[in-house]
């Protein structure tokens, strides 16, 4: 009777797209978005407030032993991860081979991500304090640590 | 089904079909099969739907959901109940679906109450690694589903089926960025829409019969061989 209304390719199309959906349903999917939240820090001259790479850029965290970024050329905006068993931690940035210390302060809190991703933490950034010797001066532009690429502070140097 | 036949010479055919009005009542078989591939998750669903007309049904259904997840960096797990309610289209002519076939569109509104805990989740980048957990907490969620499906019956008062679930998220109680990864009744959360696939089995009683309208048809003149219009207004064209 079936059949004999929807047609026998009707009929069988109905149930394999039925099977093909429950199939697809069931599928684990993978992560492929950013999970880290990083400080998106841009490099600004003083001069003349231009968005410029220094001639080299050195960083490294505070009792660490591995470096983020090492003599590194043509870089306008530096990633920055943030400790988030803590609610500070403090970076050193040479900035063509000058030595500057940028200590950060934020509150850290948990961030849903996806299923596939999972959790991860986002940050509320406090002011950065700098020991200003070839930096002058950090803004912020956006105060709330994301995944997303949207830019955090400005340093002026 | 019983068909009466209007004709007027030259102008066109109205039929009418008899349209049993059903009370259904159906449970999910897709949890309680998957139940059995993983214990980790159980879903129980049934429903409740009561004929308008022939092309709306009011519908209410509810369900219970234990559901557990972990992945390389974090373990989670909930359970609770849902509730959904709204109007069922059924978009077949009457004349095709004689009370027994239904292709359709659901338009729903779900609530659903639960407790979610992330049991673990582990965070590693240039600082080192860090594990946590986040406590217990029970939840309210508020989402719209839409639901197109297929039912069939197979034997007197019994019809299989299926059905999509596309959800959209409306509100979670759950407090700022910690919102639960699933949750009953809606599934997946993270992304716009939630997708899901159910399969029925109904058990469906009349609770009335009415005569429908179905599609006019024009009456062919044999010396020209082509149909003519209906009377404008004549019938209630349904489709």
């Amino acid at each position: 009777m079936i059949r004999n209304i929807f047609g026998p390719g009707k009929l069988s199309a109905l149930i394999t797209i039925g099977l093909i959906l429950f199939c697809y349903s069931c599928t684990p999917g993978s992560c492929y978005d950013e999970t880290e939240a990083k400080i998106k820090a841009s490099f600004f001259m003083s001069d003349n407030s231009a968005n410029e790479a220094p001639d080299s850029v050195t960083i490294f965290g505070i009792n660490t032993d591995s470096l983020l970024y090492n003599k590194s050329t043509g870089i306008r905006q530096a990633l920055l991860p943030l400790d988030p068993s803590t609610e500070s931690c403090t970076f050193v940035i040479r900035i063509n081979g000058i030595n500057d210390t940028v200590t950060f302060q934020y509150n850290p809190y948990t961030h849903f991500l996806s299923k596939e991703c999972g959790y991860t933490y986002y940050y509320d950034l406090g002011q950065p304090v700098t020991t200003g010797n070839i930096i002058n001066r950090i803004t912020i532009t956006k105060n709330i640590i994301t995944t997303q690429s949207e830019e955090n502070i400005r340093i002026y140097y | 089904m019983a068909v009466n036949a209007t004709a007027q010479e030259n102008y066109s055919v109205a039929d009418t079909v008899e349209v049993p009005l059903q009370i259904s009542f159906g449970f999910d078989i897709t949890g309680p099969v998957l139940y059995f591939t993983d214990k980790d998750i159980l879903n129980t669903e049934g429903y409740f739907s009561y004929d308008l007309d022939e092309k709306k049904a009011v519908y209410a259904g509810a369900g219970y959901t234990s559901y557990k997840y972990s992945q390389y960096n974090y373990s989670y797990h909930n359970k609770g109940t849902f509730f959904k309610a709204g109007i069922n289209f059924n978009l077949l002519e009457p004349s095709i679906s004689q009370g027994k076939y239904r292709a359709g569109i659901g338009l729903l509104y779900g609530i659903s109450r639960f407790t979610w805990e992330v049991d673990s989740f582990r965070h590693e980048n240039y600082w080192g690694s860090i594990t946590s957990s986040v406590p217990q907490q029970t939840d309210w969620g508020h989402y719209i589903e839409i639901s197109p499906g297929f039912r069939a019956e197979i034997f007197r008062n019994i019809s299989l089926g299926w059905s999509l679930s596309l959800r959209k998220l409306l509100f979670t109680s759950a407090p700022g960025d910690y919102k639960p990864a699933h949750f009953p009744g809606y599934g997946t959360t993270g992304k716009n829409i939630s997708f899901g696939i159910q399969y029925f089995i109904t058990i469906n009683f009349t609770h009335k019969k009415i005569k429908a309208i179905v599609k006019e048809k024009p009456v062919s003149t044999s010396e020209e061989g082509s149909g003519t219009s209906g009377i404008p207004g004549s019938v209630r064209t349904l489709w």
